[in-house]
């Protein structure tokens, strides 16, 4: 913290010194490790490139204060690229009431999952569209009670994935007492399973998720779950199969598709899905 | 330690003076705030505020609460299993809808309209048709928030289902049959 803060001092001091003396920047864009992300500040050497945020904002503590949009301007070109850097930035020059996750800023988190341009995605994956002046519109995953302003509550989603037992399940030692190995063949079953990050994009853009998010495990979590059938080394299969033999917990996937158009990490739950119903109905 | 400074600068964003000059904060700085059209208060700090509702928003079954099932620290319960609805449903579904495709080809290949083929297609629409309705009911009309909507439409379902049963046992046996209305109306 020191560090960053104090190199973040030199830094603003190399760069902006034709603009204003150092000390009447705000201290709090100089405390946050995350303006790092802004790039340097060139005032009258380019015309700024204003974009336009439109963000979600509702507040618990104004609970009769409905949402609403909020429009922010931020000049692009002392903005990152992606959407999580203006984010970052609107909060912490702009409005530090603005509320949001965010963690990791490379897309293996989940954190910063919200609904930008209409579409859930990671705000750390997704570019700015500099390509027209529309507004950026950001809003929380759809169909989740918000937490305040961009954060969902995701209890639900995180109990639903505990309901699968999302880990190894074996009895049998393995035959040398030495790890339980697979072969080439069986290890590539995993992929595009064990990438998911459980951001709850998927699920969130589910229409079916969204009428039965109570009863209906949601593609994230059905996704995680064909990653253990899939694997050779659990022993759960038959418990994890029964598990789905109800009309609701599987069977209300309709094959809409949204989650493998919407994944930010390019997997296909849709595909894990049907072949969870695949074995369901012929066995393997 | 940000939030010492915190306050101060709330105020300065929230209640920005008309007459703010633009360098004083770099939240200022990094925003137009100025040589704007309407220069309403938000306006200068960089922020604009709109209804989230650009109408009155209907109540049509509104989400209602959050409802949690047990503390956050349990998982969600699984029901018990029935492959009768599960997985041999399933595969009967998919059974009756690709069988479909051969009885509703079939006496227009053939050429010639055979009452049994006819009555096997009918019978499989209905039970196609009937498992769609069941679909529409459990995925709109939830158990857990409308038990007993739920249960006068399943019921309502069976009625209808009976009823076209019925219907087309008559259209067969005193008309024309599906497969030549269908030749009938195609050709009209």
């Amino acid at each position: 913290m020191n560090t960053t803060f104090l190199s973040r001092s030199l830094l603003r001091a190399a760069t902006s010194t034709s603009l204003k003396p150092t000390t009447t920047t705000s201290i709090r864009t100089l405390a946050s490790v995350a303006t790092s992300q802004t790039a340097p500040a060139e005032p009258g050497s380019k015309e700024p490139n204003v974009k336009q945020f439109q963000i979600y904002r509702w507040n618990p503590d104004t609970p009769e204060k409905k949402p609403y949009m909020q429009t922010y301007e931020l000049d692009m070109n002392q903005t990152g690229p992606m959407v999580l850097d203006a984010l970052v930035r609107l909060k912490n020059e702009i409005d530090p009431t603005l509320t949001f996750r965010r963690s990791c800023r490379e897309g293996i988190c989940g954190s910063c999952a919200m609904n930008i341009q209409g579409s859930n995605t990671l705000a750390c994956l997704c570019r700015i569209d500099v390509s027209n002046s529309a507004p950026v519109k950001i809003y929380p995953l759809p169909h989740t009670y918000v937490v305040k302003d961009l954060v969902p509550d995701l209890t639900q989603f995180y109990k639903q994935y505990k309901s699968i037992k999302p880990y190894l399940q074996r009895k049998t030692p393995s035959p040398d007492g030495r790890e339980y190995r697979q072969s080439i063949a069986e290890r590539k079953k995993l992929d595009g399973l064990y990438e998911c990050i459980l951001c709850a994009c998927c699920s969130t853009s589910c229409p079916s998720y969204w009428w039965n998010s109570s009863d209906y495990l949601g593609p994230a979590v059905l996704l995680q779950s064909y990653r253990w059938l899939a694997d050779s080394r659990d022993e759960a299969t038959g418990a994890r199969k029964s598990a789905f033999e109800n009309e609701m917990s599987l069977y209300r996937c309709h094959t809409i598709m949204n989650c493998a158009k919407t994944c930010p990490k390019g997997l296909n739950p849709g595909q894990a899905i049907a072949n969870i119903k695949k074995e369901m109905a012929f066995g393997s | 330690m940000a939030s010492l400074f915190r306050s101060s600068l709330r105020t300065a964003t929230a209640m920005p003076r008309l007459t703010q000059p633009v360098s004083t904060t770099s939240a200022a700085a990094a925003v137009r705030c100025s040589g704007m059209k309407n220069l309403g208060i938000m306006r200068q700090a960089g922020m604009t505020k709109k209804g989230f509702h650009a109408s009155a928003s209907r109540k049509l079954l509104p989400a209602g609460p959050q409802v949690i099932q047990g503390t956050i620290n349990d998982a969600a319960e699984v029901p018990d299993p029935n492959a009768a609805h599960g997985s041999y449903h399933w595969s009967f579904e998919r059974l009756i809808s690709v069988a479909l495709i051969p009885l509703t080809v079939a006496p227009f290949a053939a050429g010639s309209i055979n009452p049994v083929t006819d009555a096997i297609l009918g019978a499989t629409i209905i039970i196609h048709s009937h498992i769609g309705f069941e679909s529409i009911i459990i995925d709109y009309i939830p158990h857990r928030k409308y038990p007993t909507l739920r249960k006068g439409s399943m019921w309502a379902l069976k009625g209808a289902t009976v009823l076209v049963l019925v219907g087309l046992y008559e259209f067969e046996t005193n008309d024309v049959g599906i497969t030549e209305a269908v030749k009938r109306v195609w050709k009209a």
